[in-house]
């Protein structure tokens, strides 16, 4: 009898805890519309993600990591965008005109399209969210993007223009990061609520978002250009490697982003996984703090670059998925003048650090964030410079303590970084320069980490980021790389190759050279 | 003359014999312990001398993530490493590691289990509620926060390892310390004057010695797993070091093309750590009279 209750007791414990995460999910998707729900049931065709890290936040304005700018994506869209050649399009505007003196941008909005609720899409619209994004007491991530911009005015129904408080090259480019939010969804969720209730033009329409867990997003039945063969979209973080392979293999996942470089092999002979190659504007680098006493002297700095094997950096830190940097600027970036590589080369680069008045070497350290990847450059970068009797600890350091020891110094003299293993990612050449090499930009304010000041780049990075006319940016930036070249206040490394990995039933998925996953055109055939 | 020597053989038969002896022979009758014992006297042994064919630190860029051969017999990592040699060097980190730590944590542990044993009242009270909070902790996770708490790096493991390790001994402890206390002999020495140092640490604490050492033993073992976990978890040893839970960590990578990087490591981490159990467990029969 005894034993009967007991068996009782625990088949209702099981029932309810199975109950309660039912209810859970039914709460989630109660704000969602009853015919798509149905139209989703009816249908099988779904896919699933299997990316590396999590969503942050899917509020689009107010976000920095490349994660969630793929998140969002799916929901929403911007006047232009970037296609995976890194060319501007068109995209919510139809054409647009710049003037002559570079300060008026007119945009020509497409008519006919809504929000996903039902909102319609105008330059009233448009104007919104760029008052909102440059508001300076909301102070929104994206804001720092558009610094420039003076006002924006609504000059017809689908005219706007934006006008600028200096001429800005990149602006076209700032104008295709910024995605377009319904302005009604924005008046009613406010701010925070946004970020839950994401309402825009884009090819999904939002479902549910289990933080660490799932982000689920459902066709847009009202999709104004071609859109998804699918009717379900979920992006899914797995963090683990091994895990995100073996979700891709047994067809848990339709598709994953980053595919690990060191395990391309494995899935080399399954007839079911094809891995996809494509150039990014990922850089690899490690910052020289050239405030330090051993790091100002140019030839210690030029020497570490000589005592790198860079392909031996491709071979084991990215297993053969890089290429070496030829410029401070990966090659996939426009502007980019490829620079004579320092080659690998420790005779000389012993004579440097001689020269320099280190002959012995010195002994230094080096951080990076501790996953492995990282681990894993770092350790080499330190290995090759134990060849030239430079004695470099390496210290991992959780993502938050990292940037809190670098940020904290309010001078160089503050500084207590030596070195730092990182990554970097850009659209423009100025995003890719300006908060890295000017001198302004050094911490607390931005990641100058290597506190490089020359006042000559300085001139040339403000010229740049100025002048219109393409030829004469192109003839700034030339010199610009090979004066930063020359200086080497960094460890120049490589350029990923961007590797993601589908089923072979996947279609239309792919990773842009930022890293973006787009999804607009997927369709599945399984 | 005859007659003397005679003597003197009869004399010697009748010699008074150690209970050390008696004890080892007890002992060296588990053959299990035994074969334990000396894997981890083998250990010590590598831990000192360190016969290393190569140096943990050479790189062969050309030569990365081989199998094992006549030449590197466990293989080489991802940077072309000897992993032989890294682990025979890792033997050392891990036996060091865990010695300070569960050392530190035990004569500590110990002079709390006695205070709190033998005086009783307040000094008890905060003692043993202090331990309890510890204890509440899943000691891994313990080790986790004080490292987190304390920043990364072997030391700091160390210290983990120690702080976590304090309540199990005090516990210990004071439990035989209840029970030595009330002996007669504790008792005629109070009689006679003899000071509270002198009886703590002269005649209460040797009585507690049997536990004592049975837990030393066990809790090695979980040292170097809680070592091995950290390092695994980047709180631990830097990647550089050639940690055996670090090894684990960095190999988990390439588990399906280079497997021999995380075998080696986990081999050495499971051999290790059973012996220190099962040399626990034969002490504990050897050293407690009951389980005769």
């Amino acid at each position: 009898m005894r034993k009967w209750i007991a068996l009782i007791l625990v088949m209702t414990v099981l029932v309810l805890t199975g109950c309660s995460n039912e209810d859970q999910i039914a709460l989630d998707q109660s704000n969602e519309p009853v015919a798509n729900s149905q139209s989703s049931e009816g249908n099988d065709k779904s896919m699933v993600i299997a990316v590396n890290a999590e969503i942050i936040s899917l509020d689009p304005h107010n976000i920095s990591d490349t994660l969630s700018r793929s998140a969002t994506n799916t929901m929403y869209e911007s006047l232009l965008e970037h296609n995976n050649s890194m060319e501007l399009e068109e995209c919510l505007a139809e054409r647009y005109e710049i003037s002559e003196d570079g300060l008026e941008y007119t945009f020509y909005i497409r008519q006919g399209i809504e929000f996903h609720d039902g909102t319609a899409l105008n330059a009233e619209a448009v104007k919104y969210n760029f008052d909102r994004v440059t508001d300076e007491e909301k102070n929104l991530r994206r804001r720092r993007n558009f610094l420039q911009v003076e006002s924006t005015e609504v000059i017809d129904e689908y005219v706007l223009k934006i006008y600028l408080k200096a001429p800005f090259a990149p602006m076209l480019d700032r104008v295709a990061s910024l995605s377009i939010i319904s302005p009604k969804a924005l008046e009613e969720y406010g701010d925070r609520g946004i970020i839950t209730n994401p309402v825009g033009t884009g090819p999904y329409v939002y479902k549910e978002w289990v933080t660490g867990d799932r982000l689920v997003v459902i066709k847009n039945q009202n999709y104004w250009r071609s859109g998804p063969q699918i009717e379900t979209l979920t992006i899914k973080p797995i963090l683990e490697n091994g895990a995100r392979i073996a979700m891709l293999q047994t067809g848990e996942a339709d598709f994953i982003y980053p595919m690990p470089t060191e395990q391309v092999n494995i899935v080399a002979n399954d007839a079911n996984i094809e891995v996809i190659e494509g150039m990014s504007t990922i850089a690899r680098f490690t910052f020289i703090n050239t405030s330090k006493d051993f790091y100002s002297d140019v030839r210690v700095r030029q020497a570490m670059n000589y005592a790198i094997d860079k392909e031996a950096y491709t071979n084991v830190v990215r297993s053969g998925y890089s290429t070496p940097l030829s410029s401070h600027v990966p090659a996939s970036i426009k502007y980019h003048v490829p620079q004579p590589l320092y080659e690998y080369n420790l005779e000389k680069a012993k004579q440097l650090m001689a020269e320099a008045g280190y002959p012995d070497g010195f002994k230094t350290h080096i951080w990076a964030p501790n996953d492995t990847e990282n681990m894993r450059g770092m350790e080499f970068v330190s290995q090759q410079l134990a060849q030239i009797g430079i004695e470099a600890e390496v210290i991992p350091m959780e993502e938050g303590t990292l940037s809190n020891s670098i940020y904290s110094a309010q001078t160089p003299e503050e500084s207590t970084v030596h070195m730092w293993y990182v990554s970097w990612s850009a659209f423009d050449f100025d995003g890719a320069t300006n908060s890295l090499f000017h001198s302004r930009n050094i911490p607390p304010t931005a990641p100058n980490v290597s506190y490089y000041r020359n006042p000559v780049a300085d001139e040339l990075i403000d010229l740049g980021s100025t002048e219109v006319n393409s030829i004469k940016r192109a003839g700034i930036y030339s010199e610009l790389q090979e004066i930063i070249w020359e200086d080497a206040p960094w460890l120049f490394l490589g350029s990923d190759v961007l590797l993601s990995a589908k089923r072979t039933t996947t279609e239309g998925i792919s990773v842009g050279p930022g890293g973006a996953i787009n999804s607009r055109e997927a369709s599945t055939s399984k | 003359m005859k007659v003397n020597t005679e003597i003197k053989k009869k004399q010697e038969d009748y010699k008074f014999e150690s209970p050390m002896i008696e004890l080892s022979r007890k002992f060296l009758k588990k053959k299990v312990a035994t074969v334990s014992f000396f894997f981890i006297l083998f250990l010590i042994i590598l831990a000192i001398f360190q016969p290393t064919p190569y140096d943990i630190s050479q790189t062969d860029y050309s030569n990365t993530l081989s199998k094992p051969s006549a030449e590197h017999w466990f293989g080489t990592d991802e940077y072309g490493r000897d992993i032989f040699s890294r682990i025979v060097y890792g033997t050392k980190l891990s036996l060091t590691v865990a010695i300070v730590g569960v050392t530190v944590g035990a004569v500590i542990g110990s002079i709390l289990g006695l205070i709190a044993g033998y005086y009783r009242g307040i000094p008890e009270m905060i003692i043993m509620r202090t331990c309890d909070v510890l204890l509440a902790f899943p000691g891994l996770l313990l080790a986790i926060g004080i490292v987190a708490i304390i920043g990364p790096g072997l030391i700091n493991v160390v210290i983990a390892i120690a702080i976590y390790g304090i309540p199990n001994f005090t516990r210990i402890i004071r439990s035989s310390t209840l029970a030595i206390k009330e002996l007669l002999y504790v008792e005629a020495s109070q009689s006679i004057g003899v000071s509270d140092l002198r009886l703590l640490f002269k005649h209460i604490f040797p009585g507690t010695v049997p536990a004592l050492i049975v837990s030393y033993t066990m809790r090695l073992g979980t040292a170097i797993i809680t070592a091995a976990s950290l390092s695994f978890l980047g709180f631990g040893a830097s990647p550089s070091n050639p940690d055996w839970g670090a090894m684990l960590s960095s190999g988990r990578n390439y588990i399906g093309i280079a497997p021999h990087m995380l075998f080696y490591p986990g081999l050495a981490i499971f051999l290790t750590v059973l012996g220190f159990n099962l040399l626990g467990d034969g002490l504990r029969d050897t050293l407690d009279p009951k389980l005769d």
